[in-house]
């Protein structure tokens, strides 16, 4: 059974031998003097890490972010289970359509629930 | 290598569910009720209607051996019995919260569906069959109950929400990984797989692997958590405190059942073979149980608030279960571990007296603290003069907790400790023994306060028809299962649990 991981492991050992070379190899460049020290500010600036941000992080958000996404994840939960059912719909046949529709029905309940709760208006 | 699972009659595999599929049905029904009517009595009536349907719909399946959804649910007489107790007693919790419900106004669809949920929970941990159903099961029941203890929005049901939530989690995520180790270790999810791999395993050694018994460990501790044993107790006093009356006598009793019939189903069951890993973990609940009664007995000796105290009580209450487990581990009786032991039945027996006991002693407390607006011990004074029938029957079910003849405790401790005598545990019977004398004094101290002390006022402690009920129906229950508890023990014997 362990031979199985030893793939893994190998993979694992490819891994972090990559991941030390990539951070040492320009380290030892530099120390040889082949690259030259220029910083500048484009060097030094937020690289490939999405935009810089506009005032401080720590504000408080509106709530009802939150509300939404939980509103939301309901049907994200929904289509991964829709997507298979999807796949092999012609063999299901009425039985799946019947067990996707009930699928569907409970979510549609807890939208209506949220709606009825005013959790989708934004105030 | 598996054996395929055979169902005798054919039957669709949601057929196997319908009790549950029933109360989740009835449980969308009081959502959406909520929403649209503005009588809000009408919920707890099609709550108490979904119940009945469920209930009846599950005693169609005792004594059936079947297997649904290639193994992920079971039905057999041991399902059954426990999804008729959960039943019951969220039957009797929605009697007894009409007033308390209606003094919260908003919220209550809410309240009644995830009391219904949460049944559905524990009725599908008592079906489990696979160690995934276990934990879906596991954590639907969890979850409903985090929301139901917070029910209150004040300071102290939020903390006792939050601190639930996080312990919860934390027991989840150890539950999980003994589950991870096991399914590593024997390659199998289904529960009669898993006890058959194990078996494989194990015959001819005579050590367990010890990825197996850490995983056997943190099962137990996962679950430990879900019974509250110590040392996985801690957050029982906070969450009793703070959650709704109602909903604390609900975890009190449904919660831990449903601990009970987990760990008979995943740990006594699966790892019944060998002997010498029977009386490994035999000897883990024996250390458990007294260190579960002992510690919980004297640490409720001090406490003010009954709420509290009984918290502490239904901890050690779980204790003396234990000395069920135990005895069912180290049962000198050749395959009793399929069922039919003494042991075995002596814990459904307990459970079920318990259910009635602490549901009538948190209902009488729940009507009490409606009008007096207090859960502390010493504004109980005088309620024997003040509402002498509410007292009496807080009076009967504290006598029950102590195991004194007429009400039940007396009988299930006894089926449970004669189990144990049985099985070569006297010197766990002699420590339980001990621990009901301590126990007497804070139980006692409650009823001394309530008859003898004089009272504040003179004023009634009236009572609303529906809370009164469900309190005449659990005090009824103790005293038939104290006087004949032949009834409810031929049952439990006749429970047995089938492993595909």
């Amino acid at each position: 059974m362990l031979a199985g991981y030893g793939l893994i492991g190998l993979f694992f050992i490819a891994v972090l031998i990559f991941s030390l070379a990539l951070v040492v190899i320009p380290v030892v460049l530099r120390y040889l003097g082949i690259v030259p020290a220029r910083p500048g500010g484009v060097k030094q600036s937020v690289f490939e890490c999405g935009m810089e941000t506009i005032g401080r992080t720590w504000v408080q958000f509106n709530f009802r972010y939150y509300y939404y996404a939980l509103v939301f994840l309901a049907l994200d939960v929904l289509f991964i289970f829709l997507y298979p059912w999807a796949m092999k719909l012609r063999e299901l046949g009425a039985y799946g359509l019947t067990a996707a529709f009930i699928l569907v029905l409970i979510v549609i309940i807890g939208y209506v629930y949220a709606w009825k709760k005013k959790a989708l208006e934004w105030k | 290598m598996n054996p395929i699972i055979f169902n005798l009659e054919k039957l669709p595999d949601w057929f196997g569910v319908l009790p549950e599929i029933i109360l989740l049905v009835f449980a969308a029904l009081v959502i959406i009720l909520d929403l649209f009517v503005s009588q809000k009595k009408i919920l707890a009536a099609v709550s108490l209607i979904g119940i009945i349907a469920s209930g009846a719909l599950s005693l169609g399946f005792w004594g059936t051996e079947l297997s649904f959804f290639n193994g992920l649910i079971l039905t057999d007489s041991f399902a059954v019995f426990f999804k008729l107790l959960f039943l019951g007693v969220s039957f009797l919790i929605v009697l007894a919260s009409e007033d308390y419900v209606n003094s919260f106004r908003r919220l209550q669809g809410e309240y009644y569906a995830l009391l219904l949920l949460a049944t559905t929970g524990m009725m599908l941990m008592a079906g489990a069959g696979d160690i995934t159903t276990v934990y879906v099961s596991l954590e639907l029941t969890g979850i409903s109950l985090y929301a139901l203890t917070g029910f209150l929005k004040d300071r102290k049901s939020t903390e006792a929400a939050l601190k639930y939530l996080l312990l919860g989690a934390i027991a989840s995520a150890v539950l999980l990984y003994g589950l991870a180790l096991i399914f590593g270790i024997t390659g199998k999810t289904g529960l009669g797989e898993i006890a058959r791999a194990v078996q494989a395993q194990l015959s001819g050694s005579a050590s367990v692997s010890p990825a197996l018994f850490l995983g056997l460990v943190l099962l137990i501790a996962g679950f430990g958590f879900k019974i509250a044993s110590i040392p996985f107790h801690m957050w029982v006093p906070d969450v009793y405190e703070g959650a709704p009356t109602t909903v604390t006598a609900f975890l009190s009793v449904a919660s831990k059942a449903a601990g009970f019939a987990i760990i008979m189903r995943v740990i006594t069951s699966v790892f019944a073979a060998p002997d010498w890993l029977a009386r490994d973990w035999a000897t883990v609940f024996a250390v458990l149980s007294v260190l579960t009664m002992t510690a919980a007995n004297i640490v409720a000796i001090p406490q003010s608030n009954i709420k509290r105290m009984l918290g502490y009580s239904s901890i050690a209450q779980a204790g003396y279960l234990m000395v069920g487990l135990a005895a069912l581990g180290s049962s000198p009786f050749p395959g009793a571990l399929a069922g039919m032991s003494p042991a075995q039945s002596g814990v459904l027996f307990f459970l079920a007296s318990y259910a009635f006991t602490n549901l009538g002693a948190f209902t009488a407390i729940t009507i009490i603290a409606q009008k007096i607006g207090s859960d502390e011990i010493a504004d109980y004074a005088g309620m024997g003069r003040r509402s002498p029938l509410l007292a009496l029957a807080l009076t009967f079910c504290l006598v029950s907790l102590i195991g004194i003849p007429p009400a039940s405790g007396f009988m299930a401790k006894f089926y449970i400790f004669r189990a144990a005598v049985q099985a070569d545990l006297l010197w766990l019977v002699i420590i339980a023994v001990i621990n009901s004398v301590i126990s007497a004094y804070y139980y006692l101290r409650v009823v001394k306060v309530m008859w003898l002390e004089s009272p504040p006022s003179a004023e009634k402690v009236p009572s609303s028809a529906l809370p009164t009920v469900s309190l005449a129906v659990s005090c009824l229950g103790v005293l038939a299962l104290g006087t004949i508890p032949g009834l409810i023990m031929k049952l439990a014997e006749m429970v047995n649990q089938f492993m595909p």
